[in-house]
């Protein structure tokens, strides 16, 4: 397949303003802000049939229809630059490579939104990544593709790069405003939702970087190319898969929505990372999603296809567990995650999810009791949509679902007292 | 306006207006931690989540605007689940602190895990440790373990005082309640962080171990500390047959806390004003007539001695009066009453200023009742009544001591020792009752039904809440004994109601109110509307 | 507390945004910079500088993992140890640093040369194992590989 997202990360430079516009870098940004109206570009994007590709798989151009009318307040777009879902790091290719493709990405997609500035907001970590955004966005203030009279139009639009400090939570769109206003990471009841009153009380968009970077091509080369790439309708478009976990050849690749797991895995991936250990396991789309079954590895990488398997493209995060696998250390490891990560305000997140990783420390170390595996069960419904945001039910799926579709490696090792796959071949 | 059923009981409520308020509005309990009328909305808690008729997930009512034709159910099975979930996550870190922690018999936590809880533990692995009974400021105690991170303290700070001492320190189930480090919680409102905790993480200190809620009987009434006269709940204790400890004994006063009225304080009372009964109780109480060193004296004597002094004087344009602004209406006309029947006198009303106003509560005028005194005695200050004793004018001085804290009473000065004879009228052995010749206990505060004026012209009553020591009564009993002593006709009060009722007649402040009338939250007067009855 | 220079950059910073305090987590990074770790002190002039209470500048500085609360190693060594790099071998690579350096997660040689901690995904997966060495990304990482590295440092 044609490389659309990721042309540019092994050219030379790729990060230079100067290669991004030979490569035609700039021009779907011109063609939006000079000859399209802001409700024509949302009205392109909502055709083209691109879905969020942050985790929540919501339509693009419905959420960018939320945005009311410019009044008298600022309106802002925020991209959700945060990534930190455990399995990704395909956001993180793109701003470190091709941090102009994001950048036009950011101010195509602000203009739809009549924004009058546009935060990026890239986690702690991602030091070069902010480095090297930062540096193409003075590059691009510097060519008019930013700040006053965006490519002459007359509409102004900053650009700012806004580095989080370490807390998964600010993936979430009102806890990454929270954070952005100043404050602790915390997730905001809703309503009111962020289009109506976001960042400062102003209406508000926030997208994710893959989402964004799709904007400029499928201003460029139309919503039918765009529709046309993928297995329908609602899913749609190029999209970069992160693979992960025991296969000989993690990393990020791009193929047409719907690519199947396997030719992931086996292809693309390289197979396994052992010949003699088989595939046992694999979460399609970043650790908050369903873990599937070998079994159940016979799915398209698309929104639609992992809902009907009861799990979810998510993050695109496609992390693959072998045989050696110890499924009970594993659910340790990603409890430890989201105890980790909740921020606490709400108490069934905050007391439920320590709770979980405490059964499990208990498993793990040999101590496991015969109710402590309906209980986590238990424990993780209790969770499951009472929260305020998201990140419950992020911590309760990875529960439901393993000690559900191994519940017999977790009876073996409470029944043993300790671990029955490692160490034994 | 908006239609919502709730439970099947449907309501009409105002645009704008939560589930939950509905719900309360209309007397159904919804069970919530972190929602307060006076703070804004944090929906963190997750107690009060109810099941909206086609609503895919149940929804925090706190935060849930009714909807024209909203069918919401707050006790379905669901909603029953969902409960007793979130009471199981929030005891599973909790200390069983029960037996020591003051916050039992009014803890949400307590009766929410009665109502509402599964009754049996299942958590069997390590809690979560955090600090306990840190000192945070001069009367507050902070127990991290007890909180349950509903932030209404914090909002206290950030909304109401403008402060912001506390906040959330760490993240996920280490979450805990903190200052900066250095740092106290000592604004002057510190206290109603402890009534508005809804368990035990914060307690304030002067109460911490002093005897269980159960056992304290509550009167209403008013603060005496400032003109504002804040809505007040006060708690005296009971004695107890087999409690042994000190505490539990006695029937002292042993809390003072907010009652709500949005018209006066909100939720809220000023430290201050909270622990002023400290100072009263503390105090030595005058407990029966006295002579001017201090020996015990029969009442009828003593009042008949007074009465005498009081007619001599008045006849030689000689006497002089100084009311307390802390007095109650009742007390201060039937003062009046005795000024007039014997002729006149230089009258005049303690002032107590100590400070400014503040934005909030806090009034630099500390007496209660000093706008009632303006209205009654037709004075705001005792310049002249003690310019006229201190210049040897007055053969006698009458003067009311303050009825909460016996540092307030009035600094005679000169005066002391230039009028013959001054008559103290009060509850204290103090600097005034020990400058006096004759000496007759009244009531304090807490020990008289009455009714004062706050500084906004509202009328509120004050409740008695406290048996009265020795001879002592309320204030315009005396009065009206030594009205009789002057050779005066006796009103023949025998109630302060009957008072208030001669009182309404006269003044035109408080005319066509009644002291029945005044009701918990008071009336406002000047408006025809406030003619309570 | 802070010299013209920076107080300029704080300037700069806050002008990005409609409300100062949202500048506050761009100026504690500043502070981060400067100082090498945040203080109290430093909590009370940012406080001061975007208008917020000390108390919620703390609970910011604790609420962020990657803001120190105390002085930490000149090579500042963050392993990544979710379940991808768990996979693997994070947790063998974490063993190896405890005994290489002599330390425990979360603490500081005694030279005050390194310091170790246990972070969540990095974002790194698809080169894992990995750690963060103060602000760079060291992946693909093998014991022979992390041993010339560290060995390598002043």
């Amino acid at each position: 397949m044609e490389k659309i997202l990721t042309r540019n990360i092994h050219k030379e430079n790729s990060q230079s303003i100067d290669v991004y516009e030979a490569s035609g870098g700039y021009q779907a940004l011109r063609k939006a802000v000079t000859q399209m109206t802001p409700v024509e570009v949302i009205d392109e994007v909502k055709k083209s049939g691109l879905r969020g590709r942050g985790g929540a798989g919501f339509p693009t151009g419905l959420k960018w229809s939320f945005m009311p009318p410019k009044g008298d307040k600022p309106h802002y777009l925020l991209c959700n630059a945060d990534e930190s879902e455990p399995g990704t790091f395909k956001d993180r290719l793109l701003m470190e490579k091709d941090p102009h493709l994001v950048l036009e990405g950011c101010m195509a997609s602000a203009y739809a939104m009549h924004a009058d500035a546009c935060y990026i907001y890239i986690r702690g970590e991602f030091v070069l990544g902010a480095e090297v955004l930062e540096r193409a966005v003075e590059e691009a203030y510097a060519k008019g593709y930013a700040g006053k009279n965006v490519c002459g139009s007359g509409w102004n639009c900053d650009l700012v790069i806004h580095r989080g400090a370490g807390a998964y939570i600010c993936g979430e769109e009102t806890a990454l405003m929270s954070s952005l206003e100043g404050g602790r990471g915390n997730p905001r009841v809703k309503p009111p939702f962020p289009a109506q009153s976001g960042a400062w009380g102003a209406p508000t968009t926030i997208n994710n970087v893959e989402t964004l970077a799709c904007v400029p091509f499928i201003l460029e080369r139309g919503a039918d190319w765009f529709k046309s790439i993928g297995p329908n309708e609602k899913n749609t478009g190029p999209k970069l898969y992160c693979l992960s976990g025991h296969v000989k050849r993690p990393g990020v690749y791009e193929a047409p929505m719907g690519l199947p797991l396997k030719e992931l895995i086996y292809d693309l991936g390289g197979g396994m990372l052992h010949d003699d250990r088989p595939l046992k396991a694999c979460i399609p789309g970043g650790s908050s999603v369903p873990v599937l079954r070998a079994e159940e590895c016979d799915t398209n990488l698309d929104f639609d296809s992992l809902a009907a398997l009861k799990t979810g493209l998510g993050s695109a995060g496609i992390m693959v567990m072998d045989s050696s696998t110890c499924m009970v250390k594993s659910l340790l490891r990603i409890s430890h995650f989201y105890a980790h990560e909740s921020c606490g305000q709400c108490t069934p997140c905050r007391e439920g999810c320590g709770w979980m990783e405490r059964i499990l420390q208990r498993i793990e170390d040999g101590g496991g009791l015969q109710q402590d595996i309906d209980l986590l069960k238990n424990i993780a419904d209790n969770i499951e949509g009472r929260t305020i945001c998201a990140l419950g039910d992020a911590a309760a799926w990875p529960v439901q679902s393993f000690v559900t579709k191994f519940r017999d490696e977790f009876q073996a090792h409470v029944d043993a007292g300790r671990c029955t796959v490692q160490g034994v071949a | 306006m908006p239609k919502v059923t709730i439970d099947g009981v449907e309501m009409e409520v105002a645009a704008g207006t939560t589930v939950l308020q509905a719900a309360l509005s209309r007397g159904r309990e919804v069970p919530h931690y972190c929602y307060h009328p006076g703070l804004s909305i944090a929906g963190n808690c997750r107690m009060c989540l109810v099941e909206v008729e086609k609503a895919p997930k149940l929804m925090i009512s706190c935060q849930t605007q009714v909807a024209d034709g909203m069918v919401v159910h707050t006790q379905s099975e669901k909603v029953q689940e969902a409960q007793s979930s979130v009471m199981e996550f929030l005891l599973i870190n909790h200390p069983l602190d029960c037996p020591i922690c003051d916050q039992a018999g009014e803890c949400r936590l307590q009766e929410y895990a009665v109502e509402h809880g599964t009754g049996v533990s299942r958590h069997d692995v390590p809690k979560v440790i955090q600090s306990k009974a840190v000192d945070i400021g001069r009367h507050i105690t902070l127990d991290q373990e007890r909180c349950i991170q509903c932030s209404r303290c914090i909002r206290f700070c950030d909304e109401v005082t403008g402060t912001g001492e506390l906040d959330f320190f760490q993240r996920g189930d280490r979450t805990k309640i903190g200052l900066y480090p250095g740092k106290r919680l000592d604004n002057a409102y510190s206290g109603n962080v402890a009534d508005i905790c809804p368990v035990g993480a914060l307690t304030v200190k002067e109460f911490r171990f002093s005897t269980r809620v159960w056992y304290l009987k509550n009167t209403p009434t008013v603060c005496a500390g400032c003109s504002k006269g804040c809505n007040v709940m006060v708690a005296v204790g009971r004695k107890q047959e087999l409690m042994t400890s000190p505490g539990q004994m006695d029937d002292g006063i042993k809390r003072v806390v907010p009652r709500v009225n949005e018209e006066v304080n909100g939720h809220w009372i000023c430290d201050e004003g909270r622990l002023s009964y400290i100072g009263l109780e503390a105090a030595e109480r005058l407990q029966s007539a006295q002579d001017s060193n201090g020996g015990e004296l029969d009442w009828d004597a003593a009042v008949e001695a007074a009465g005498a002094k009081i007619r001599e004087a008045a006849e030689a344009g000689a006497l002089g009066l100084i009311a307390s602004p802390r007095a109650t209406n009742e007390t201060l006309f039937a003062a009046s009453r005795l000024v007039k029947a014997v002729g006149g006198a230089t009258v005049g009303v303690q002032k107590i200023h100590r400070g400014e106003d503040d934005k909030l509560l806090i009034r630099a005028d500390k007496g209660a009742n000093s706008k009632g005194a303006g209205e009654i005695l037709g004075a705001t200050d005792a310049v002249d009544v003690l310019a006229a004793a201190a210049s040897g004018k007055l053969k006698t001085l009458v003067v009311f001591g303050d009825l909460l804290n016996p540092d307030d009473t009035i600094d005679l000065g000169d005066a002391a020792s230039n009028v013959e004879n001054i008559i103290y009228v009060g509850p204290f052995v103090d600097a005034a009752s020990a400058a006096a010749a004759l000496r007759l206990p009244t009531a304090s505060w807490a020990e008289e039904d009455g009714t004062m004026v706050n500084c906004d012209g509202r009328i509120q009553s004050v409740g008695r809440c406290h048996r009265s020591r020795g001879e002592g009564r309320p204030g315009w009993l005396v009065a009206q004994e030594l009205l009789a002593a002057a050779g005066g006709e006796s009103p023949e009060w025998a109630e302060g109601s009957e008072v208030y009722e001669e009182m309404a007649n006269e003044l035109e402040t408080f005319r066509g109110t009644s002291s029945a009338g005044i009701g918990l939250l008071g009336i406002a007067t000047g408006t025809p509307a406030a003619a309570g009855a | 507390m802070y010299g013209a220079e920076f107080e300029k950059q704080v300037d700069r910073l806050v002008a990005r945004y409609p409300e100062a305090k949202a500048a506050m987590l761009p100026v504690l990074w500043e502070v981060q910079k400067e100082k090498g770790w945040i203080d109290k002190e430093s909590e009370a002039w940012v406080a001061e500088r975007l208008g917020t209470s000390p108390a919620a500048v703390h609970g910011v500085v604790t609420f962020y993992t990657m803001y120190k609360q105390k002085p930490m190693g000149r090579h500042h060594i963050q392993v990544c140890t979710t379940l991808s790099c768990m996979l693997r071998g994070s947790d063998e690579l974490m063993d190896h640093l405890k005994g290489k350096l002599g330390i425990d997660e979360g603490e500081v040689s005694h030279d005050g040369k390194f310091s170790l901690v246990r972070v969540e995904c990095l974002g790194s997966c698809g080169t894992a194992p990995m750690f963060q060495l103060n602000d760079d990304y060291h992946e693909d990482l093998t014991i022979d590989a992390v041993d010339k590295l560290l060995d390598g440092l002043e």
